[in-house]
């Protein structure tokens, strides 16, 4: 059964989310502050990590980078925050995704479930891709950047691989959510904020893209 | 009429002020030359002239006076000729005399006795003529061509002209450069009040510019804070009202979850209460939704080039509607805020199926500039009386029956209006050709 870990300082919200989330078919553990979730995600890892933002004690976005320290598990932020600036600090700090409260039982579930198959090798493996000095071997789910391994998230990994496979061939917003997040219709800064992420770690200058370019009003297209 | 700027009417002032000033003293040199030189000149002539008369009285005094001859001798130069009239005769050096030159008036002077001068003109050339009584019947006048002064005269004027134009243009001028620096500051002033309607609140004046300039700037600057913590104040208000409103329904939303997934386990009367209670949290969530939208409609439209014919197929695919009511061009690139576009659309749509039956047709097109989106359903249409009012908040179809299944906020089409006031566009409730409602959305300038 999948674990999830809900980090969420409101009583309620958790009990409902952990009942809700069980029903789903889900093992659902609670964390009321930053300093429990932390603790209980390194005892015992869960797959998917759900993190409120306004938390006692550290907050969220602190919550995010101690987890992301540790290691790529997925994180979504489920937050009453709509603020354009919390949802970029927060993307930033390291999540895969951010839901706004209330969010439908459903929809976390696919989510969820999205995040779980981003994971997986794609569906037409290719052994390795190239882009200068850039190498993509997407069956061992690795990334090297001159031969030295890139640690790169789940969503991170997706999201290039995905620009991989159509080398030179612009991607619109909509197309990249569709394909690494699974949204029908979904926010673009999720993945703005995300390729500039993943631009950090494989560009030399981030502001100068060499490999992962931006075309005006079109999207981001991987080049050689 | 339009009005003139205030810069254009200062550097009018200045030039036409430099002008006067530059031609009236132009005019009072020349005047003051002029009249110099010509009295100089008079002088001269007379002088000369009385030489001239003091050779020929002696030279009368003879038996046999040789008029001609005499006047042969005179050193006249160039510029001056000399006649004798003498017993009604004209006698010059040359064959003409050239009497006519002499005017009347002055031969009837002289005639009389007096010494005179007068100024003439003969062929369009300046001259003073001088005339002086010899004897009682004879006179001698002599004529002094004014070409040379004539031309020096005329020279002056041009330059004198000359040097009022410029002094009027160097007036311009100075009118341009003190009204570029007289109105800078209310240029930036301008430029701070235009950045803070585009949402750039930590616009200011410089304070250090212009002690004379300091209250505006204070003030300005205090208004600009005024505001900036208003807005700031406002929207933590709204964040926080959105904030308590969306953590107790999360807990709502998740536990109608758990109570919606065992309705089988319930008894009916316990199923039906919990069947209101979750439809009732999905309405109440998309109200929360929309009012915190609405309450967000000053918020700056962020412009981008957006691919409508994807997002209308994204959008009716999404609402699970038949993909082929879509009619839209591949190739419409729109620079509008797709997220508030998008809302119009799916806004529209819901309407359609809530009170119009369900959309048949989704037209997205251009006429010229304007970006045209139209929705059709071929439900009872709008009533002519309630066209304008369905775009007020909280106003519901009419239609009897439709509001008991009603889920709509009754904010979907005042969030239309709004998303579309902020293009600076137009949505209006026309009939469909064939019955039902069409809703036109007209934005300017998408391309």
């Amino acid at each position: 059964m999948p674990g999830v870990l809900v980090i969420e300082d409101d009583d309620r919200i958790r009990l409902s989310l952990v009942l809700a989330l069980e029903d789903e078919g889900y093992a659902v553990r609670g964390a009321a502050s930053a300093e429990e979730g932390l603790v209980a995600q390194r005892e015992e890892p869960a797959d998917t990590v759900l993190v409120d933002l306004m938390l006692p004690g550290a907050d969220g976005f602190e919550c995010i980078r101690q987890l992301r320290r540790e290691d790529d598990v997925p994180i979504v932020v489920v937050s009453a925050r709509d603020d354009t600036h919390d949802i970029v600090a927060a993307l930033e700090a390291g999540a895969d995704d951010y839901l706004v409260k209330p969010v439908a039982v459903k929809e976390l579930s696919a989510r969820l479930r999205a995040l779980r198959r981003r994971g997986r090798t794609l569906l037409a493996p290719v052994s390795t891709m190239a882009f200068g000095d850039l190498e993509i071997l997407p069956e061992a789910g690795e990334v090297r950047l001159r031969g030295e391994p890139v640690a790169l998230t789940r969503t991170e990994f997706r999201l290039l691989c995905e620009l991989a496979e159509h080398p030179g061939l612009v991607l619109s917003r909509q197309q990249l959510l569709q394909r690494v997040w699974e949204y029908e219709i979904g926010d673009e800064r999720l993945v703005d904020v995300h390729v500039g992420r993943l631009r950090q770690k494989i560009e030399d200058d981030s502001r100068a893209p060499r490999y992962l370019v931006t075309v005006r009003g079109m999207g981001y297209k991987l080049q050689k | 009429m339009r009005i003139t700027g205030l810069r254009t009417r200062i550097i009018a002032g200045f030039a036409a002020g430099a002008l006067a000033l530059s031609a009236s003293m132009a005019l009072i040199s020349y005047q003051v030359t002029r009249s110099n030189l010509l009295a100089g000149r008079e002088r001269s002539t007379i002088r000369a002239a009385t030489f001239d008369a003091r050779v020929i009285t002696a030279g009368l005094n003879t038996d046999h006076p040789d008029i001609v001859g005499m006047l042969q001798t005179l050193d006249t130069g160039g510029n001056r000729r000399a006649l004798v009239h003498r017993d009604g005769n004209w006698y010059a050096r040359g064959a003409d005399p050239g009497a006519i030159a002499v005017p009347a008036e002055l031969q009837r002077l002289v005639t009389a006795g007096e010494q005179a001068i007068q100024r003439v003109r003969i062929d369009g050339v300046p001259a003073v003529v001088v005339g002086l009584p010899l004897t009682p019947t004879t006179a001698l006048y002599e004529i002094d061509y004014l070409r040379e002064l004539d031309q020096t005269l005329r020279v002056l004027g041009w330059v004198l002209t000359l040097v009022a134009a410029a002094v009027a243009a160097a007036g311009a001028g100075l009118g341009w450069y003190a009204t570029r620096y007289v109105l800078r500051p209310l240029r930036s002033v301008a430029d701070a009040a235009q950045g803070i309607t585009a949402g750039d609140l930590t616009a200011r004046l410089d304070p250090a510019t212009d002690p004379d300039l300091e209250r505006l700037t204070t003030s300005f600057n205090e208004m600009v804070e005024q505001l900036a913590r208003r807005i700031e104040r406002d929207r933590r208000f709204a964040a926080d009202v959105s904030h308590e409103l969306r953590s107790p329904l999360q807990t709502l939303a998740a536990s109608a979850s758990v109570l919606h997934r065992r309705r089988d386990q319930l008894d009916d009367r316990t199923a039906t209460a919990a069947g209101l209670v979750v439809d009732e949290i999905g309405r109440f969530q998309s109200l929360v939704d929309d009012l915190l939208e609405l309450s967000r409609g000053d918020q700056p439209v962020q412009l981008a080039p957006t691919d409508m014919a994807a997002l209308a197929h994204r959008v009716v695919e999404a609402r699970g509607l038949p993909p082929a009511i879509v009619v839209c061009a591949d190739a419409l690139r729109w620079t509008v805020d797709r997220r508030r576009i998008e809302q119009v659309l799916v806004n529209l749509l819901d309407n359609a199926v809530t009170h119009g039956g369900g959309p048949v047709a989704v037209r997205v097109t251009e006429e010229g500039r304007c970006g045209v989106i139209e929705v059709d359903d071929e439900g009872p249409g709008v009533n002519p009386a309630d066209r304008t009012v369905i775009f007020d908040r909280f106003v519901r179809g009419r239609s009897a029956g439709a509001r008991g299944r009603d889920d709509g906020t009754g904010l979907g089409l005042s969030l239309v209006a709004q998303h579309v006031g902020v293009h600076r566009g137009k949505v209006r409730v026309l009939d469909r050709p064939g019955g039902g409602a069409r809703f036109r959305v007209e934005l300017p300038d998408v391309r």
